[in-house]
Formats: structure tokens, sequence, C-alpha cells
């Protein structure tokens, strides 16, 4: 994270001499980071108990069935050829293999449910953010007033309530009481961002809490840092300082929290769609588990890794542009 | 430099969670399906024209048309009625096929496709006639070669609902004549060809690959699949050609894959869905006494009960099961349990199944003193140690384990309970890996053998619901109950039968729970059957 109390009001990288070096080791290290949570999933799941054959043919499947099943899915193989075959799998294709359970390519499944979720995601981070960026104003700009510890309430409170629960409140009171809007599932192109609206204000509120409590910190220690009292001193009007100044330092800190943050978002948006009943690849990753459908798990853990390492990288990257001083300064 | 070294730990950090979260979820996920992919197997349908709707509309305000919704826990995602058994795919096979046999909401076998059959005396000819006017959904009869065809498909992939009587020929005698030899007398297999297992499909799949006839299935039944998602909803569309005129009334019928129970229960009082499959024991008040909704009830083929593994060194032994019943108060745990939603058990099998003789069966009933005696006569009078296994995510169950938990201190057996996700819990039974647990034994078909044979065949792969209890009186009985024609001394079989269990207990039969429906009040003409699928035919929406 960032340093506290650090100032940032020139812009624009000044040196990018190794910084191709530094970008090739990072890059490779997300490679491999990706690589363990793969080989970490695919002997998991496989040492939980539970087995796919059983989950789909039921108690009262007869041994002769189960081993068939077993055969045409290659879980009589060894642990060694099922990882050989899932890697060839992985560089040939490009994918995890067929659902157990339904047959179709994981790829399919997985880009059939990706829309949803990352409108999901979309909304609720653009919720979280415009949100918790006018609390944290709010808040800053009235240091130990009311507003202030209103706001210094509310993360406190809202740490303790659980996602699903928020979920389950909303829809209680804006789908089956007010009926505004529907109790669950995702519609079609502008009935989808309709249905997703109470879906990403419950992740937006799993996320404000730290969003709001960091930025707080953030831009009250710009607005009592030197530069500030002399904008003040100097008669700059204080909206100008707010936007133009204190808002703009924040932004760095907020933005590379965030990022760290996402990997929690995305966790959150799988729960989530659960208790809304929303077909995306949270309910499909559920669902997964539930029927020991080992090429769906490791297809949704493999993008879901790819996705977090690449923001990762790509808000360090972001966060180094913005301000060189964050390479190479512990 | 020491950036670097931050930066990879916050990736080692970052992918540590992302596995973390990965395995979060898989822990909460113990309960989301063990509705859905409950070991239901279900089979098809009723009686022609039988009107018997559970749910408070007017009719007069019902119109036909428009679609009904339904959400269920589970997806279909398989139409192949011969390899297939759980619920989430037997009750949408059983809207696309029919069988020549059926069954009502009561549970009695009725004819089906068949217009009437009939039984040599010896038991091994069975002759079927065909209704005139049944249609394919593709438009072309259905003559006898494609029953043909459909039973031997069946016969030879044989599946989790394999023919069990010993079939020695399949013949279409005209077009409209079905005549079938068995090698040995088997009376259960009329109620095992009114299973969904054994619908009629065309011959030769209709000229399509197996694959494409499964992705495109073409049946005689109410339903024709207009699209499919595996992982998703079903839309069905009614069948032009369907044998009962005028019917189904509705136009459309979409399964829609609800997988949460309390959004299922909210998209029902919000009015999005019109029914739902999968209802608690414990929401059904709630739903019942809903302005806009309402329960649908049927008798289940259903019985809950207490497993003991007597391969168990302490269960093996007879005087500790018996202790054990006689220390539990089944009739108070079905009153705290299932809010008047269920019959206590006395025989193991349900009411809703022939035979079932609740009447005559003497169970061991409630008593402490009389439980700690029986402990006394066994090698254990001091009490033992043991562990109840439980699969996650039920809460009924996880009650119940609760309840045996304080009856058995009662006596001064102290039980473990081990609640474990579905699919562990399977592996672990299957494996014998338990001393007792908690789980519920169904009917394929309104036929007492259905039960009875998985519950006691010591030869059968579930040997005895891997209770691995053996006892050759039982055996033998069973075996006579197989060949034995329907009447009286069938009758006296089963009651004898049913008797050295309820003495002998490898089981404890607990309650009968119905089966319970969520609908929205509009919704009239509801056909709840005791498999648990919904005839859909004769419903309306009302306002």
């Amino acid at each position: 994270m960032m340093n506290e109390g650090q100032v940032l009001n020139a812009s624009g990288p000044k040196k990018r001499g190794s910084s191709y070096r530094w970008l090739f080791i990072t890059a490779a290290r997300s490679f491999i980071v990706i690589v363990c949570v793969m080989i970490a999933v695919f002997f998991l799941i496989r040492i939980v108990p539970g087995d796919p054959a059983k989950m789909i043919l039921g108690e009262y499947a007869t041994p002769e069935a189960l081993e068939s099943m077993h055969h045409a899915l290659g879980l009589d193989l060894s642990l060694g050829e099922q990882f050989l075959r899932f890697l060839s799998n992985l560089f040939t294709q490009g994918d995890t293999g067929n659902s157990i359970v339904s047959g179709n390519s994981t790829r399919v499944l997985i880009a059939e449910r990706a829309p949803v979720t990352l409108l999901l995601i979309a909304m609720s981070s653009v919720l979280a953010i415009v949100i918790a960026l006018l609390l944290a104003t709010l808040a800053s700009t009235n240091k130990n007033k009311w507003p202030d510890h209103l706001i210094r309430i509310f993360p406190t409170v809202t740490m303790g309530m659980p996602v699903f629960w928020v979920g389950l409140l909303l829809i209680l009171l804006f789908g089956v009481r007010l009926r505004w809007f529907p109790v669950g599932g995702a519609g079609e192109g502008w009935g989808m961002a309709y249905s997703l609206i109470l879906p990403s204000i419950t992740v937006a509120f799993s996320q404000m809490p730290t969003l709001v409590r960091s930025l707080r910190a953030q831009m009250l220690d710009v607005l009592e840092s030197d530069f500030i009292v002399t904008l003040k001193a100097a008669q700059i009007p204080s909206r100008v300082i707010l936007f133009k100044h204190v808002l703009r330092n924040a932004a760095l800190p907020t933005l590379m929290l965030f990022g760290v943050n996402l990997s929690y978002l995305i966790g959150g948006t799988l729960v989530v769609e659960q208790v809304f009943g929303i077909k995306g690849i949270g309910s499909l990753l559920f669902s997964s588990i539930s029927n020991r459908d080992f090429p769906v798990i490791q297809g949704i853990a493999l993008y879901c890794a790819v996705a977090v390492v690449i923001i990762s990288l790509l808000v360090e990257i972001v966060s180094w542009w913005l301000d060189p001083r964050t390479k190479g300064k512990s | 430099m020491s950036k670097k070294y931050a930066f990879s730990r916050k990736l080692w950090v970052t992918g540590i969670c992302t596995l973390l979260i990965l395995v979060l979820v898989a822990g909460c996920s113990g309960g989301q399906s063990s509705s859905g992919s409950n070991e239901n197997a279900g089979q098809n349908t009723n009686q022609a024209g039988q009107t018997e709707g559970n749910t408070g509309a007017n009719p007069d305000q019902a119109a036909t048309g428009g679609t009904f919704v339904y959400g269920r826990p589970a997806a279909v995602n398989s139409f192949d009625l011969h390899n297939q058994i759980t619920a989430n795919n037997a009750f949408a096979i059983d809207k696309v096929f029919e069988s020549l046999l059926s069954f009502n909401s009561d549970g009695e076998i009725v004819d089906w496709l068949a217009e009437s059959h009939s039984v040599s005396e010896d038991g091994l000819t069975y002759t079927f006639v065909l209704r005139d006017g049944v249609k394919f959904s593709n438009g072309t009869d259905v003559t006898a070669e494609d029953a043909v065809f459909s039973l031997e498909r069946h016969l030879e992939v044989g599946g989790p609902l394999a023919i069990a009587a010993k079939v020695d020929s399949v013949k279409a005698q005209d077009a409209k004549t079905l005549v079938i030899t068995l090698q040995e007398a088997y009376t259960p297999f009329l109620s095992e060809l009114s299973n969904f297992s054994n619908g009629i499909i065309p011959k030769d799949f209709g000229g399509v690959s197996e694959e494409e006839f499964f992705k495109q299935p073409v049946g005689t039944g109410p339903f024709v699949v207009e699209s499919w998602d595996p992982t998703g909803d079903v839309t069905f569309t009614k069948n032009p050609y369907y044998w009962q005129e005028g019917k189904p009334y509705i136009d459309k019928l979409v399964y829609k894959l609800i997988e949460d129970d309390s959004q299922a229960i909210n998209q029902l009082k919000a009015g999005e869905v019109d029914a739902i499959e999968s209802l608690a024991l414990q929401n059904a008040n709630e739903i019942k006494e809903g302005a806009d909704t309402a329960v649908a009830e049927n008798g289940s083929w259903v019985t809950e009960q207490i497993f003991f593994n007597t391969l168990d060194e302490h269960f093996a032994d007879v005087h500790v099961r018996r202790a054990l019943a006689q220390a539990i108060d089944r009739e108070g745990l079905t009153n705290a349990l299932t809010f008047g939603y269920a019959q206590t058990a006395t025989s193991l099998l349900p009411t809703a199944i022939p035979y079932n003789s609740n009447d005559t069966v003497k169970a061991l009933e409630f008593n402490v003193e009389a439980a700690k005696q029986e402990l006394a006569q066994s090698a254990y009078p001091n009490g033992f140690s043991t562990k109840l296994l439980i699969a996650s995510g039920n809460s009924s169950r996880a009650q119940a384990a609760q309840i045996i938990q304080a009856a058995g201190k009662e006596i001064g057996i102290n039980i473990e309970i081990e609640s474990i996700e579905l699919a562990a819990f399977r592996e672990r039974f299957f494996a014998y890996d338990f001393s007792m647990m908690i789980n519920s034994g169904q009917a394929d078909s309104p036929e007492a053998n259905s039960i009875i044979a998985f519950q006691t065949d010591p030869d059968g792969f579930s040997k005895s619901y891997w209770t691995h209890y053996t006892n050759d009186e039982v055996t033998k009985l069973l075996r006579e109950g197989q060949k034995t024609q329907d009447g009286e001394e069938r009758a006296a079989t089963y009651a004898q039968l049913l008797q050295i269990l309820a003495d002998e207990v490898p089981y404890i039969p607990l309650y009968y729970p119905e089966i319970l429906k969520g609908v929205r009040s509009s919704v009239d003409g509801l056909i709840v059957l005791p498999n648990g699928s919904l005839r859909f035919e004769e419903v309306r929406i009302g306002q």
C-alpha cells in the first residue's frame, strides 16, 4: 500500500530506465502465481472427498454404472495421468476440459456466464468508489463534526453485516414488499443492468467500509499537509483545493487499495450471485463444487487467478506511472 | 529493491487469497445442492382426465394459455431416460416421454399409452394394447414397434433404473399390440413399467443419432423442449399432437433454475415464479399463510430413517439397535420437526405404498425404561460412544440428530453428530464408513418391492441400504413377494417381512414426510404426484 501522508502534485513518469526489466520480472512472477494456483486447485479438489459420478448418478446407481461413468470421465486414470491430460488440454485448446455435468466446454460455459458477472463487478465497483468518495470527502472536510462521526460509525456497523444478510434484507424490502426491483435472476440487455442494481448495492456495501476509512485518512493527511496550508493561506477557494489537489492526491492510494480489494470484491460477487439467484460465474462455481465438476472448478479458478493477478499488475503499473516514486520505494 | 520483494509478496498474498476464497466457497456450498441433487428417483405421471387441483383459485377466473414458471433447485442436464434417476432430470423427462402405464396422485397404477393390459395366469406373459391416435410430438403415429425399440434399448443400457424383471422377449404382435414374456414371474413388473425410464421413444430415434435425439427429444408427452441450457433453464412448449385432446391448457412451461431456497421462496412471494419445487418443512406455514401463496401437498413414497451399519461393532448387536429404537420418541420428533407435514412411521413403507402394513406392524414403542433393560441385555450394558453421520444443509436432519443425541444420552449411549457436505456424505456411507446415519429411503414406483428390495436384499449392490443387514428369512420373504401375484397372500408375506424389520431394526423408520410445493394462489389444476413430480396438463393460471 501507499505511504501515508505521501503527497503528489507532479504528474507523469520521470525516468523509465530499467523499467522493462522490472516489468518482465513481475510478469514472470505473476505467471508463477497462476501456475501454483492451478496446481493447488487441481490437487485440492481431488483430495476433498466426493465423487462426481455419484453426484450425477445419485445414490441408487449401480457399481457398474459408476464404473462406466468413471471411465467416461477419465477418473479411473491415476492422478498423474489426469494432471498430464489436464495440462495438454490447457495448452492445446486453452481449456480445462468439458464439464462433467453438462458436457459443454468449460470455456464456453464461462463465456456464457461472464457478461452478467463482469457487469455486476463493474456496477458494484463504480457504486463503491462513488459513494466512498462522497462520504470520505464529506467526513474529511467536516473533521470531528457530526457528519464525520456519522460516517465513521458507518464502516464499523457495516463491517459486521454479512453480505448475504444485507442482500436478503434488500430483497425483502425492495423486491418482495415494494416490488421496485426483481427479487432475483438477471434479465437481458438493459433489464440486466436494472436487475443487477440490488446485487451491486449489496456488493458495494461490503466494499465501502475499508474504502471510506482509508480514503478519509488519506484526505485528512493531504488536507493537513504543508502545501494545502500554503494554498489556503494564498486564499485559493476551498472547492478548488479540494478537487484539484486533495482528491487528486487521495486518488492514488485509493486506486491501490481498490486494486487489492478487487479480489475480495470478486469473491463477494460470487456469494451475492447465489443470494440473488443470478446465473453468473459464482453460481456456476457453487454448483460445480457441489457436483465435484472438476474441469469447471479448475477453469473458474484459472480465470479468477488470472484476472486478480492481471489487475494487481495493472494497478501496480498505473500507480507507478502516476507516481514513479512508488517504484523501488519500500 | 525491497519494493520488488514487497510486490512479489503481494502477488503471493493475492494468489493465496484467491485460493482461500475458493476454499471458503467450497465450504459454504454444502447445503446448496442438497435439495436439488437429492436422490429422488422419479417417474411418470397420472390418470387421464383426473383433476386433483391442490390449490384454491377460482377456475372461472383462470384462463387457458400463458406461461407457467416453475422454480427448481437443480438444472436439467440430460433427457436420456435410460441413464437418469435424479429428480432434476426425472421430472423433466416425464414431461416429454410417457410410458405404457402410469400412476395417479394416489399412487394407483393406471393404463396410460396402453389402452388396456393383461397378464397371463402364470405371470409370464404381459400383453398391452396401445391407445388409438397417440402421436409423437413430430406428428408420427406411435406403434408397438416403437415400444419394442424403447424397452430393448433400456434392457441393453441397463442404467440406474434398470428393468429388474428377467425379460425373455419383447415383441410387436401387430401395430397396436405389444407382448412381453418373462423368464420367471415378477409381480412388480407392471409398476416398474410405469417408471419414466420406460417411456416410449420413436424407433431408431426417429432417424437421427442418439446424441442428437436427446438434445431435441421427441416423445408423446404433453410438452416439447423448446430451448434448454444444461446449466440453467428449460423452456417447454405444449405438444400440439398430445393425445389428451385440448391439453395442456398452458402454452409454455419454464423450468427456472433457482439454487438458493430462500431466493426461491422470495421469487414465489413476489410472483416471479408460479410454483417452486423445493419447499422445506419449516417454510411451509409461511407460504400457506401468505396472501398470494399456497402449499400443494401429497403423501410421498419417502421414509425418513435412522440407518445402522450392522458391520459396526456396536450396532451389530440387535439389542443395541432395539434399545436405541425404544429410547427415541418418534412421535415427538415428528411433531417437533415437521410442523404437521409428516406422519409418524410405524412400518418401513410409507402409507402411500400398497402393502405398507402400517396398521398391523408393531413397532418398538418409546419407553426409556424398556430401552435401558434392552441395553442391559446387549454386549454393552454400560453404554458406549458412537457417531451419527448426517449430510449438512438439511436443517430437519440436523435437528433430528440433536433429538437422537439427547435420547441416546438418556440410556448411556454418547452420540457425536458428524455433519458433512453431501458429496462427502455419499462417499462415506457408500464405503460403509459410518456407524449410524440419517437418510431417507424412497420408492421408484408404487410398489412395496421397490423400497424393500433396496433395503433388505443382501445380494443387491446397495447391501440393504449400506446397513449390510442380512436375514435369511427376510431374503426368502423378499423373493416370495416378488413372485406372488397381487392379493392377500402377497399382503401376508409383506406383513411378516415388515414385522421382522420392526423387531430387528436395521433402520428406525421415523416419519413419512409429505411432498410440499409452494404455489401461487392464482394457479389451478396442478397435480402433485407421490414421487414429487407435478402434472401440468390441467393447469390454468388465473389473475
